[in-house]
């Protein structure tokens, strides 16, 4: 403890007075419309690993900053943007001032030649248009991060010793046990956002977490895998159950690897070729809102801006050709999106400055919204609802979803289970593959449990489900009242591809679907 | 940034952290990445080239291995956006604070011969202007869209896609003896366009590591003629189907499944499906993989690896024998026996972004290759189909049940058309086909492999994969989206 914090998130206290100057000079830019500029700092402790030993024990502290530019003649405004990492000799004084400014000076030249070039090429891309941004309510505030255990206190020799520990005692579960791996890391995280309009946010925030992967393997059988994360916007006390599993980190890691053990010696799931009665847990819900409710509401991805990466959406195929006002799921399904929820997509305000607020995705099963940009909202004509962000500032923001659920019904899960002559139990996400616009999906979880007669009864491994998003959706006849946001540390989007953080959830639901597995064998 | 700046941090910060009885290593990279991000759609106000954008990374890393009393501690710190040798002196204290044993380590890398390919990089791409970037951008939606108007085709168009360009420089020294530099450049187009009315959607790539030639127009063009030829596609029952994979499928395979599976990382983890396999037969004997940095013009290529030694070819797969695994130092030096060696010939510190000094070197392939012992034409490929279907684009590929069970399954997007009698036929409607299979039972039941190869790269992936069209028999097909495709 008492380590002296050479280069921290402080230093970000003294850039504020460089960063207006920087934004008074983009103002001061012929043609330009609009800038903003974020700024960001990140101390990291991270240590891994495996079986009881030591491999990886770092102390990181990064900054960088990204500047976006509207500039150009009005009808071809277009964007520019740029980004750069932060020394701690550039965070002061003059010296950012003037990293900034050479920041901006790109940006906005790069916006001014693509709006020469639009120009250009109207005749041939009619639809060509300038950049128009939905208006916003301009914030000034300081939101402070939440923690009991200060993560910049905790001596990595610390970190690495739980992550030595962790895996030494997973790897002791059981004689099948072949691997056990944990990265953890435990940091801060403060973004300046500054903008043309006047914003002047600073938002910091703590992060605590884990990934485990354990491998256990019977004989000479197909070795079984698991990776699964916690982790919460907290202090070091997240790694002794301050999180939304409530379990302390060892604890987590030592039931995924009991389970993975008892699941090396199971049979594999045999497939179905129609629909069975599937009852979905709240861990493997998690990953399915996130992949068939959670994506395809994402607006950019709905206007096909991401058509030749993560896809589009089935949800809206023409502006005036959509599913807007139409039942897209059951009536017992609402779902929403809402970072003022504790999760991983908890925040206050977004990358674009805009404050969070929940957004009605689909209600009764109608669909209602999308998570949006300032952009994408201008060309919806919605209002803008503070769903953009950024992996760091170096990345240029993105629609993202923020804690997106499906909300919780009124049943019992265990009278939901207990009503199921014959189906199957369905419990921890897995690996997701989904169709190109959301519109079918194949899940594997974890362990399936066949039901029978409201009872669970064989345990299988290497099996999932798979259906078109709607009909799933449309089958759904039972909602459970035990939702929980758990955390997905991983969603990749964009290009660069940027891996970000979101809560999801989705209480026991359910359906129909088809299961999959030994057909495939 | 220049090259003798980092050259000289390395060798002054080496110098200056030197002591008794511990390897030191400095490796220091400078990187920018210049994205062009595409987004035209005829019937939705867009920007057309969205984001001209780029991202530098600047910084040091030190390891080194402290031996006390015959025990050996291992320690990595990194400094960021530092090229001075005082940020050398930061990232050891770091080292030195955070050490730790690992009974694993061995040692830091040494010299290990010479790299043959040298002096690779295009310094004109190196000094790209901003202008001249935004351009290439707007050449490839330029390209594109001059496609669909000389098909008469004005609505319902989506141009996506994006313009890379990756500068990289790095330099290495160690008292170890590793003193060594690499400069790489490259340039890549990857666009996508669909009309969507119809349903269709095409690709096209280019991939360069030198500006002269380098068209991104082309590559416009190519995916737009692709997806017009897609036009009028059909839905296709499920069952068991003969199958030529074209060389973007065969790459999303490779990228998802099958690399990963020939990695010392995922034998390290007992998680590949290829675990205790070593020699024996784990594919058709038509087949051949192999991973080799070195090659001339390929984008996956480098000088040397983020440990500074030489790049160069692994063998992985002979015959269809399973003969080699990809390796870093740290597990080449681990899982090398009196039978088996591995040689370090893929260590990278890739974050998605290039190479990166935040990183201690992972096992990484640089240019995939695959190719047949013995190679068809495409005719011969094709010849004797009665009735089959030609998969030329995948999607969202996952090992789904884990990486060691090797099912994996993949949605089919485009570029593909259903085979009757030897040859291409009607198109496949994009999205309605769902691959389920198993790696292993595909790898086995190949039946041909194509002469042509296409180099190709998968989203957020660092390496390249030098692909063929590859014909498998009963792969699994299912029909998928009968409501809303």
């Amino acid at each position: 403890m008492g380590m002296k914090i050479i280069f921290g998130i402080e230093a970000l206290e003294g850039a504020k007075s460089g960063i207006r100057e920087a934004i008074d000079y983009a103002r001061s830019l012929k043609d330009c419309r609009y800038a903003d500029l974020r700024v960001g700092l990140v101390e990291t402790r991270t240590a891994s690993s495996e079986n009881g030993n030591p491999k990886i024990a770092r102390e990181d502290v990064h900054s960088s900053f990204g500047v976006r530019v509207i500039a150009g003649s009005p009808q071809t405004e277009a964007w520019g943007y740029y980004a750069q990492p932060l020394g701690k000799a550039e965070l002061g004084g003059r010296a950012l001032w003037k990293t900034l400014r050479q920041g901006i000076d790109r940006a906005y030249q790069r916006a001014m030649v693509s709006s020469h070039r639009k120009q250009a090429l109207r005749e041939l891309a009619p639809a060509l248009s300038p950049v128009r941004l939905a208006p916003v309510e301009i914030s000034k505030d300081m939101v402070p991060a939440r923690f009991e255990e200060d993560p910049r206190r905790i001596p990595i020799k610390e970190v690495l010793s739980e992550a030595i520990n962790i895996t030494r005692q997973a790897k002791s579960v059981s004689p099948e046990m072949r691997f056990a791996f944990l990265m953890m890391a435990t940091g801060l995280t403060r973004e300046l956002f500054f903008s043309t309009e006047g914003a002047e946010l600073d938002q910091a925030y703590a992060l605590t977490n884990a990934t485990l992967l354990v491998v256990a393997q019977k004989g000479s059988a197909i070795p079984e895998s698991f990776i699964d994360h916690i982790g919460s916007h907290g202090g070091w006390e997240a790694v002794r159950g301050k999180n939304v599993y409530n379990k302390s980190f060892l604890d987590f890691a030592l039931e995924r690897a009991r389970d993975t053990a008892e699941l090396a010696g199971a049979e594999f799931l045999p497939s179905t070729e129609k629909p069975v009665t599937v009852v979905t847990e709240p861990h493997f819900n998690t990953l399915l809102v996130h992949e068939i409710i959670g994506h395809p509401t994402e607006a950019d991805r709905a206007l096909k801006m991401e058509t030749a990466y993560a896809g589009r959406s089935w949800l809206l195929r023409r502006l005036d050709d959509n599913e807007f006002g139409r039942q897209v799921a059951s009536p017992l399904i609402t779902a929403f999106s809402d970072p003022t929820l504790e999760g991983y997509g908890n925040y206050k305000y977004d990358a674009e400055g805009v404050p969070g607020r929940r957004v009605m995705l689909i209600e009764k099963g109608i669909l209602r919204g999308f998570m949006n940009s300032r952009e994408t909202a201008a060309i919806l004509a919605q209002e803008p609802n503070g769903s953009m962000r950024a992996t760091a500032c170096h990345y240029v923001p993105l629609v993202r979803m923020t804690n997106t659920v499906i909300a919780p019904g009124d049943r019992n899960p265990q009278d939901i289970l207990s009503e199921v002559e014959e189906g199957y139990y369905i419990v921890n996400h897995r690996i997701p593959s989904i169709s190109e616009s959301r519109e079918n999906f194949r899940m594997s979880a974890q362990k399936v449990y066949k039901i029978e007669n409201g009872r669970l009864t064989r345990l299988y491994r290497g099996g999932g489900i798979t259906s078109d998003s709607r009909e799933f959706l449309m089958s759904i006849d039972a909602v459970g009242n035990d939702l929980v946001v758990l955390p997905i540390p991983n969603c990749g989007k964009g290009q660069p591809m940027q891996v970000m953080r979101v809560g999801n959830g989705g209480p026991t639901l359910r359906g129909k679907a088809r299961l999959t597995g030994e057909y495939t064998r | 940034m220049r090259l003798e700046d980092l050259r000289e941090c390395v060798q002054k910060g080496l110098d200056s952290v030197k002591q008794e009885k511990t390897e030191i290593e400095v490796f220091a990279s400078w990187n920018e990445l210049v994205t062009m991000r595409l987004n035209y759609t005829s019937d939705i106000p867009s920007g057309g080239l969205h984001e001209p954008k780029s991202s530098q990374f600047s910084g040091i890393a030190v390891s080194s291995a402290f031996s006390n009393k015959g025990k050996t501690s291992l320690g990595f710190g990194s400094q960021a956006n530092e090229l001075r040798p005082r940020g050398v002196k930061e990232a050891f204290r770091k080292a030195k604070r955070g050490r730790f044993y690992d009974p694993d380590f061995r040692s830091l890398p040494s010299p290990m011969g010479s790299p043959t390919l040298v002096d690779y990089h295009d310094p004109a791409i190196l000094d790209i202007s901003d202008e001249e970037a935004v351009d290439l951008g707007w050449k490839a939606l330029e390209g594109a869209l001059r496609a669909f108007q000389e098909a008469g085709i004005k609505e319902s168009i989506i141009v996506g896609g994006d313009v890379c360009i990756l500068k990289e420089l790095v330099a290495i020294k160690s008292t170890t003896g590793i003193d060594t530099f690499d400069v790489s450049t490259i340039l890549t187009a990857a666009i996508t366009t669909m009309v969507e009315k119809e349903g269709v959607k095409g690709t096209g790539w280019a991939t360069s590591t030198k500006l002269a030639g380098f068209d991104p127009a082309l590559a416009g063009r190519e995916a737009a003629l692709s997806a017009i030829r897609t036009i009028g596609g059909k839905r296709l029952p499920p069952g068991r189907y003969e199958v030529v994979f074209g060389s973007q499928p065969i790459t999303d395979m490779m990228a998802n499944v099958i690399a990963p599976s020939l990695s010392l990382a995922t034998v390290n983890a007992s998680n590949t499906p290829f675990l205790g396999k070593l020699g024996q037969r784990i594919t058709s004997p038509n087949l051949n993989i192999y991973d080799d940095g070195s090659l001339p013009g390929q984008i996956g290529s480098k000088k040397v690896t983020c440990e500074g030694l030489p790049t160069g070819r692994t063998d992985l797969v002979q015959e269809g024998n399973l003969v080699g695994f990809l390796a870093n130092h740290y597990l080449g030096r681990k899982f090398s026996s009196n039978v088996a060696t591995f040689v370090p010939r893929n260590g990278f510190r890739f974050h998605g972004l290039g190479r990166t000094y935040e990183i201690q070197a992972g096992v990484f392939p640089t240019n995939l290759v695959v190719e047949g012992r013995q190679e068809a034409t495409t005719e011969e490929l094709f010849r004797g189909i009665r009735e089959g279907v030609y998969i030329g684009r995948i999607w969202y590929t996952y090992p789904i049940n884990g990486l060691a069970a090797g099912d994996f399954t993949s949605t089919v997007i485009g570029d593909s058309f259903l085979i009757k009698d030897g040859q291409i036929s009607t198109p496949l409607k994009p999205n309605v086909v769902r691959i389920n299979d198993n790696i292993n039972r595909v790898l086995q039941n190949i039946v041909a492999v194509g002469r042509e190869k296409k180099a190709i790269q998968v989203w957020s992936a660092e390496e390249a994969v030098i692909a063929p069209e590859i014909r498998v028999e009963g792969v699994r097909l299912d029909s998928i989206a009968a409501g809303t495709a």
